[in-house]
């Protein structure tokens, strides 16, 4: 909303040229202490470099998806198709079902960072109004380090 | 206040540099932005002791999240949006610890005990130390507050403020608009001792 009485007050400000920009400037400029900033910098630096996933293991992927989709719609045409009642003329079927050799589907329980962050959010709410504040807080940090830019409703 | 930097500016470059393992580019960073970060969250949150959490909290964020770090923006907006966002998960804590109200005499001893730094002598004791307009800066509403630290700190444009804050540009305009103008307001009469007052008397 631009209040029409005062247009270059803020493009003034914007500029450089408020003597309250200049005025701010010329305050103390504290800085973390000496204690604080060791902890910072030793935390930095003991993070150890996590390798990135090779390209070999990033290309089996698909596959995997691929083997665990051909799997299930086996098991479930087994289940819903057959077995019909065999005759004694039958003669035995084989299936075959191939195997990819890559990494299984994903587990059931989703990692902080699969974990939907909107469903998260929820829960959190539901342990506060549940009044169990403490466990909201450790919860409420486990999402923050999970997603530290996400924008949290004001409502949370 | 930072100098101005382009989108894909040298902190990102240091940052990925970061990502990759290069601790002494994290040292870089952190040399340049510890100054207004720190006054940032000291002046925004109005409390040394909470302000040297959040400060931590903030790189301690960064730190973890920097094998996914990608450079969308300038650094400086990646940076003070963790920083903002600690600030609102700070205010939010805070509310809830002054919304809580016993309601017996057993549950009141239950509390956890209110933090040192959000206790009110110490706040007061924090706003007394500081001069006129740092006063005034923290007498501001809680967002227009954030808008002036955020320029005056970073120098970041109001479309970077906005993006920072994740408001719509013309709130973030709106928001530096007002905080100018109430602060000229409450710094004028020390400004100018000796301006001459035109009164009319009937």
């Amino acid at each position: 909303m631009r209040d029409e009485h005062l247009p270059d007050e803020l493009d003034e400000y914007l500029r450089g040229a408020s003597p309250l920009s200049r005025q701010y400037q010329r305050e103390s400029a504290p800085v973390p202490p000496h204690a604080l900033e060791r902890l910072v910098l030793n935390a930095a630096r003991q993070q150890p470099v996590e390798p990135k996933p090779s390209l070999k293991s990033q290309s089996l992927a698909p596959l995997a998806f691929a083997a665990s989709v051909l799997l299930s719609v086996a098991l479930v045409l087994a289940i819903v198709v057959g077995p019909a009642v065999r005759r004694a003329d039958d003669k035995p079927h084989v299936v075959q079902v191939r195997v990819y050799k890559a990494e299984p589907p994903r587990a059931a329980v989703a990692s902080p960072r699969e974990r939907n962050p909107a469903a998260w959010l929820a829960d959190i709410s539901a342990l506060r109004r549940a009044g169990r504040n403490g466990e909201a807080e450790l919860e409420m940090r486990r999402f923050r380090s999970a997603y530290p830019d996400y924008i949290i409703p004001v409502s949370e | 206040m930072l100098p101005k930097m382009d989108l894909m500016d040298d902190d990102a470059g240091l940052m990925l540099r970061y990502r990759d393992g290069d601790t002494a580019a994290f040292s870089a960073l952190y040399a340049q932005y510890k100054g207004p970060l720190y006054r940032y969250l000291l002046r925004h949150v109005r409390n040394a002791g909470a302000a040297a959490d959040l400060f931590q909290e903030v790189w301690s964020r960064l730190v973890a999240m920097r094998t996914r770090y990608e450079p969308r923006a300038k650094f400086a907006t990646f940076l003070f949006h963790i920083a903002h966002n600690c600030a609102v998960d700070f205010f939010r804590r805070d509310l809830n610890l002054r919304g809580v109200v016993p309601h017996d005499l057993d549950s009141a001893f239950l509390e956890p005990e209110v933090p040192e730094y959000q206790r009110p002598d110490k706040v007061a004791e924090f706003l007394e130390q500081q001069s006129a307009l740092l006063a005034a800066v923290a007498a501001l509403p809680q967002e227009q507050r954030e808008a002036f630290l955020l320029r005056e700190e970073t120098g970041l444009s109001v479309e970077e403020i906005a993006r920072v804050t994740a408001v719509p540009v013309e709130t973030a305009k709106s928001r530096l608009r007002y905080a100018i103008r109430k602060l000229k307001k409450s710094l004028s009469p020390m400004q100018e001792p000796e301006a001459p007052r035109l009164r009319t008397y009937a």
